[in-house]
């Protein structure tokens, strides 16, 4: 109706708001780097310069070896510290993270790039199965909680709220690749499976990814229906709710008002945990062999691969950055009192 | 007072509601016969859980779990008994016929919507073919309310103060032509000049649509302001009924007597109002047998211990007590 006239305003501000994030996403990221920055050069061994070092050790000439460290770790390490933080920024800005010490060679952006393809896919179906049973199923807990149905889904929420992830991982493997073996055990694929768009290899994906989805799905899906239950009941006992039952509402827009109202808390957390899915699932990861990127940091880490460490949190810090941006702005698209910035 | 063939009348009869509570069910309206004149307004005042919500959610069928309606009847002319309506019947009932303007009309939106969607997902839950004429009717009513209708249906209900909010909740009772409207506390919360407006645009709209309105209340004040007759609740029970200019003029119930002795007078000694000794009963305090006001009367009788006082109507007026005097020859006339 009068919409355009309103939407301007809205409209200006809502730039504002993005444009802010931004900045304070990039300060962010800045302010990471740096960290991982200081604290590769700055740790106690230096492993740059102890790489400088075994490099002169091993009889290579002081230039060689510093090439060599270069281009391991992107800055040279000879430099005064401004002038490695400069040659570091540099390179970040050209999206060059450096190279891996324990693989020696590539490039931690590939590293990582090719640890994602096997931690997003599944992570976020996980995620979103979770949180898709777990809202269906807690708005029903919510609506039969007085029956036995919903004191059943509840406990169901409960429990599995309170087994840790490596607790379920490891008995799904125990049950459906020991007892009844008809799920691989680890690994992401097939090895005899020509990678490509063939309905082999995909199968294969499919098959071998079931378990850790499954996983994670479960591990997740008890924080989902317990949040989304407590909503229900809070949004049930609010007053509008009876007041559209007392106008006369169809059933069907009663519901919608409950279920808009119950879920809205939910996306912030829903944003936030697909954010923090960069960081992949350390525990499943391991269980399953899925080369991901939980599994990348912790080789990262045993191996003292610097620069795959900082480059791996950076993407960590990256992911988590932006979905706070899209929470944000996901918020502001369905929650009309944070849109005119009375309530944060 | 405008008394048109339109408006129905609304017969409570011999209503009883009961609560579920550790201690069993225990009534919260017990026994309560009202009449409501069509194209009148009848206040109800009472203190707090007297029952007068409770009254006021049976006249939807409405009243919510925990309770339960035990017994009686709440017949609408043109609806029946509203007590046997369920599903569908029901929901349409409410809304298009019954009106209810709610306690808690500061929080009655639907936050997440603005007034103008909600006021189609009223129009489209009663199968309203024309929804512009609504919105038009929901603009007229909002600018007869003082406010500007455009802006407020494009509103979010925290863009709106909470006396915009009440006059949204009376438009949304009213713009489907609900004959019978009842209004739950419509002035508790809200500063006093707009209280008054909303008094003022309450008389207003029943007197031009001819409406039969219920006004429950705490204040007496308020509702002297507005209503045709009154009715006085106490412990479930309707213990008072009659014109209002009446019942506050010359009160019969000593409950109705103290209520009145409590107001502060704005001329005069401050002092002269006096508060009712003790406390309102609650669900688990009510006495069991004999008269439920006995414990705070100054006019208690031994026979007030064991027996009920029956609700007896004379002169257009009931009241329910023995200490008020019987006239020898008790006259039918039904006001109940």
């Amino acid at each position: 109706m009068t919409k355009a006239v309103r939407d301007r305003p809205r409209g200006t501000a809502l730039a504002r708001r993005v444009a802010g994030h931004v900045v304070r996403g990039l300060v962010m990221i800045w302010v990471v780097a740096t960290i991982s920055f200081v604290i590769i050069r700055e740790i106690p061994g230096d492993p740059v310069q102890g790489m400088y070092e075994s490099l002169l050790q091993k009889g290579m000439s002081p230039d060689q070896a510093e090439r060599a460290t270069a281009v391991l770790y992107g800055f040279l390490p000879t430099g005064s510290l401004w002038d490695q933080y400069v040659g570091y920024m540099w390179s970040l800005l050209h999206f060059d993270l450096g190279r891996s010490l324990s693989t020696p060679g590539v490039a931690v952006t590939s590293l990582i790039g090719s640890a994602a393809r096997w931690t997003v896919l599944p992570v976020l179906a996980g995620t979103l199965l979770s949180f898709l049973l777990g809202v269906i199923m807690g708005v029903y807990a919510a609506i039969k909680r007085s029956g036995k149905l919903g004191d059943l889904l509840a406990l169901s929420g409960s429990l599995l709220h309170g087994i840790p992830v490596y607790v379920i991982g490891l008995l799904l493997t125990a049950i459906f690749t020991t007892l009844w073996p008809i799920l691989p055990s680890g690994g992401p694929v097939d090895v005899a499976f020509v990678p490509g768009l063939n309905a082999g290899y995909i199968g294969s994906l499919i098959h071998h990814a079931v378990l850790p989805v499954v996983t994670y799905t479960l591990a997740s899906y008890g924080g989902w229906i317990l949040a989304m239950k407590s909503n229900v009941v809070a949004v049930l006992g609010d007053d509008f709710i009876l007041a559209a039952e007392l106008r006369g509402l169809k059933r069907g827009i009663v519901f919608r008002y409950l279920a808009r109202n119950a879920i809205l808390p939910l996306f912030t957390i829903l944003a936030l945990s697909i954010g923090m899915l960069f960081g992949g699932s350390i525990f499943i990861e391991e269980i399953f062999n899925y080369p991901g990127l939980g599994l990348l940091l912790v080789n990262s880490i045993s191996t003292r691969d610097y620069a795959l460490m900082g480059g791996t949190f950076l993407v960590i810090t990256v992911g988590i950055v932006v979905a706070n941006i899209v929470a944000d702005l996901l918020y502001t698209a369905i929650d009309p009192r944070v849109r005119s910035g009375e309530a944060a | 007072m405008t008394r048109d063939s339109a408006a129905p009348e609304v017969r409570v009869r011999d209503l009883t509601v009961v609560y579920k509570t550790p201690a069993g069910e225990l009534p919260a309206v017990s026994g309560v016969s009202l009449t409501l004149t069509p194209g009148t307004i009848t206040g109800v005042v009472g203190e707090s859980g007297s029952g007068k919500s409770t009254l006021a959610l049976s006249l939807l069928n409405a009243v919510q779990p925990p309770g339960r309606i035990a017994a009686g009847s709440v017949e609408i002319d043109g609806l029946g008994d509203v007590l046997h309506l369920g599903g569908e019947d029901l929901r349409r009932t409410r809304g298009r016929k019954v009106g209810y303007v709610f306690q808690a009309a500061q929080s009655s939106l639907n936050p997440l919507k603005t007034v103008g969607k909600q006021l189609l997902d009223l129009g489209r839950s009663h199968d309203v073919a024309d929804l512009r004429a609504l919105v038009a009717d929901a603009k007229a009513l909002l600018a007869r309310m003082g406010l500007d209708g455009a802006r407020v249906l494009d509103s979010h209900q925290h863009e709106l103060s909470g006396g915009m909010r009440q006059r949204v909740g009376i438009m949304l009772a009213l713009v489907l032509n609900a004959q019978v409207v009842v209004l739950d506390e419509p002035t508790t919360a809200l500063d006093m000049i707009t209280q008054a407006t909303i008094l003022r645009i309450i008389r207003e709209v029943h007197e031009e649509r001819a409406l039969t309105t219920l006004v429950i209340t705490h204040d007496v004040g308020a509702v002297a302001e507005v209503a045709d007759d009154l009715a006085v609740m106490y412990g479930g029970r309707v213990v008072e009924h009659g014109p209002i200019a009446e019942v506050l003029g010359t009160p019969r119930h000593p409950y109705t007597q103290g209520l009145i002795r409590a107001i502060p007078r704005l001329s005069g000694d401050i002092s002269l109002a006096r508060a009712l000794p003790g406390r309102p009963p609650t669900l688990g305090t009510l006495p069991v047998a004999g008269c439920v006001f006995r414990e705070r009367c100054d006019k208690r009788m031994e026979i007030c211990e064991t027996v009920e006082p029956e609700t007896v109507t004379y002169d257009g007026r009931t009241v329910a007590c023995h200490a008020a005097g019987r006239p020898a020859p008790v006259k039918r006339r039904e006001y109940a």
